[in-house]
């Protein structure tokens, strides 16, 4: 009898076990099929932006109502923000440094780590903030109205009207905006090294050009230009995964805002490896 | 003011403003200008890299291009050197491979004399390696000898005087058996004490009782003084004393 129960417990648990593993080979292979299809998808978009039939009246009047949106309206408040996080941020790290003795690498922490990786980062997270929340939210509200089918109906290409304007103002706002910042917080730099360090504006600029190499500012706009092609695709891409309900919403734009900031993190990551190779 | 005009006024500043950059960089880095290769040698590669920027009184002046092994087992060293930077390498400069205990290694420009004639691109100058992590560690090793020869004396003289202070002809021992006699004493003194208190004591009952005998001496001495009185007073007719008290 005992000998019975042993060997059913057994099978029972040789049953949850490969149900275990069923369930998460299905998730993953959820998980991947539909990490391929964003992929062909931004692939597909790509590759419509660098053809000239894309831009059509249409198209190009919602371009600069994207740019107008997402650049300039944020203009003031985002050159405010960042000359007070920018010089707050320099005078730290040239105190820190000044401290540390290290003030013959000044130059190379300003150019290496704040002007190549935290301007981008911190100018995309701002933009994913303002911009891409609402990019999300306009797609899901868009798709649950019909809007898109309707658009569908007319024979509107939903690629050239709707994602590569949202798309080009992504990497234009964001490589401007990045641009923007570095050159503030080089302004503030100016300023601190003076202050802290001593130094003329002529020796802080030589000092600049000496730590600063080409690629890396190449590497720095490419990332940026990344990094604004994937925060407004991807919260358009989740958008349009809404149904027609409207509690679809929070549930779309939650997922794609979670997606792009790990799309943020995966494209940094790569961008210092590809400093490392 | 339209949006459109905004928009474009906004693209093309800040486009202007990232190409101006970009072209003020490639100029400043000599992208555009021609430049002049010079071979250096060195004994060993160790600390050489490609890219490795050349520098003179503090300022970038080129990048190593390229290494080479030649067949006596040299390590060459090509260097670029653009146009602008050139007048710095001259006849006599020597080149110093500087490798910093913190920073980037790279290969520093002396020129003792901006007057000395151009140094022709054939010739091929030594590179002197100043290497700071390995100076350092000069510097600490006859350091760090002492340091350790004296822990070694401090070790025998700790081991010599363990041996003097705890060892069985030890200092320590010695006083142990010095302290227990001095206690033994004590204890005996302690006892004669007692007895010299004890004996005080007697005395000073003793001294009590002497002072009673006193008085009973002083009071029979007075009765005897007026027997003696009483006697003379009978015997008065008679010239010599016939008794005499002390």
């Amino acid at each position: 009898m005992r000998e019975h129960v042993l060997i059913l417990r057994i099978l029972n648990a040789k049953k949850r076990l490969m149900s275990f593993i069923e369930t998460t080979g299905s998730f993953a292979m959820q998980r991947a099929t539909s990490f391929a299809q964003m992929i062909s998808f931004a692939a597909a978009v790509f590759y419509r932006l660098f053809m000239l039939g894309t831009y059509n009246s249409a198209t190009r009047t919602v371009l600069v109502n994207q740019i107008y949106f997402t650049s300039i309206q944020i203009l003031p408040a985002f050159l405010a923000v960042s000359v007070l996080f920018g010089s707050v941020l320099i005078g730290i790290v040239f105190q820190l440094l000044k401290n540390l003795g290290l003030t013959d690498l000044f130059g190379n922490v300003l150019m290496g780590l704040i002007v190549t990786e935290l301007s981008p980062l911190f100018t995309v997270l701002l933009i994913t903030l303002r911009s891409g929340a609402a990019i999300n939210t306009e797609m899901a509200a868009m798709k649950v109205n019909q809007e898109i089918k309707t658009l569908e109906t007319f024979r509107i290409d939903v690629i050239n009207y709707l994602l590569a304007p949202r798309v080009v103002n992504g990497i234009i706002s964001v490589v401007l905006l990045s641009f923007l910042f570095s050159i503030v917080l080089m302004g503030s730099g100016i300023l601190f090294s003076r202050v802290i360090f001593g130094i003329s504006a002529d020796v802080y600029v030589n000092i600049l050009l000496n730590s600063t190499n080409f690629s890396d500012i190449v590497i720095a706009l490419v990332k940026c230009a990344v990094f604004g092609f994937f925060i407004t695709f991807i919260p358009i891409y989740f958008g349009l995964r809404a149904t027609h309900e409207l509690t679809s919403i929070p549930i779309v734009v939650s997922r794609g805002m979670v997606s792009v900031f790990a799309a943020i993190l995966i494209i940094e990551v790569l961008s210092l490896l590809t400093k490392l190779m | 003011m339209s949006r459109e005009y905004k928009v474009g006024i906004f693209v093309i500043c800040a486009a202007a403003l990232v190409l101006l950059a970009l072209l003020f960089l490639a100029v400043e880095k000599g992208l555009f200008s021609t430049s002049h290769t010079y071979t250096l040698s060195s004994r060993t590669g160790d600390g050489f890299a490609v890219g490795m920027p050349v520098v003179f009184s503090g300022f970038d002046i080129g990048r190593v291009h390229s290494l080479e092994l030649d067949d006596r087992g040299i390590v060459l060293i090509k260097i670029r050197i653009p146009d602008k930077h050139v007048k710095w390498i001259k006849e006599d400069s020597f080149f110093v491979l500087y490798r910093p205990l913190i920073g980037a290694a790279r290969i520093v420009v002396n020129t003792n004399n901006l007057e000395s004639p151009p140094m022709p691109e054939k010739k091929v100058a030594e590179v002197f390696v100043v290497n700071d992590i390995n100076d350092a560690i000069e510097k600490i090793q006859p350091l760090l000898e002492t340091i350790e020869r004296l822990s070694r004396r401090i070790d025998g003289m700790a081991a010599k005087a363990d041996e003097q202070v705890f060892g069985k002809e030890g200092t320590l021992p010695q006083i142990n058996k010095i302290l227990k006699d001095v206690a033994g004493k004590l204890e005996k003194l302690e006892t004669t004490v007692d007895n010299l208190n004890k004996i005080s004591k007697d005395a000073s009952e003793g001294t009590q009782d002497l002072g009673a005998l006193r008085a009973d001496i002083d009071e029979v001495t007075q009765t005897l003084n007026k027997v003696s009185r009483d006697i003379n007073a009978l015997l008065y007719k008679k010239k010599d004393t016939e008794i005499k008290l002390p």
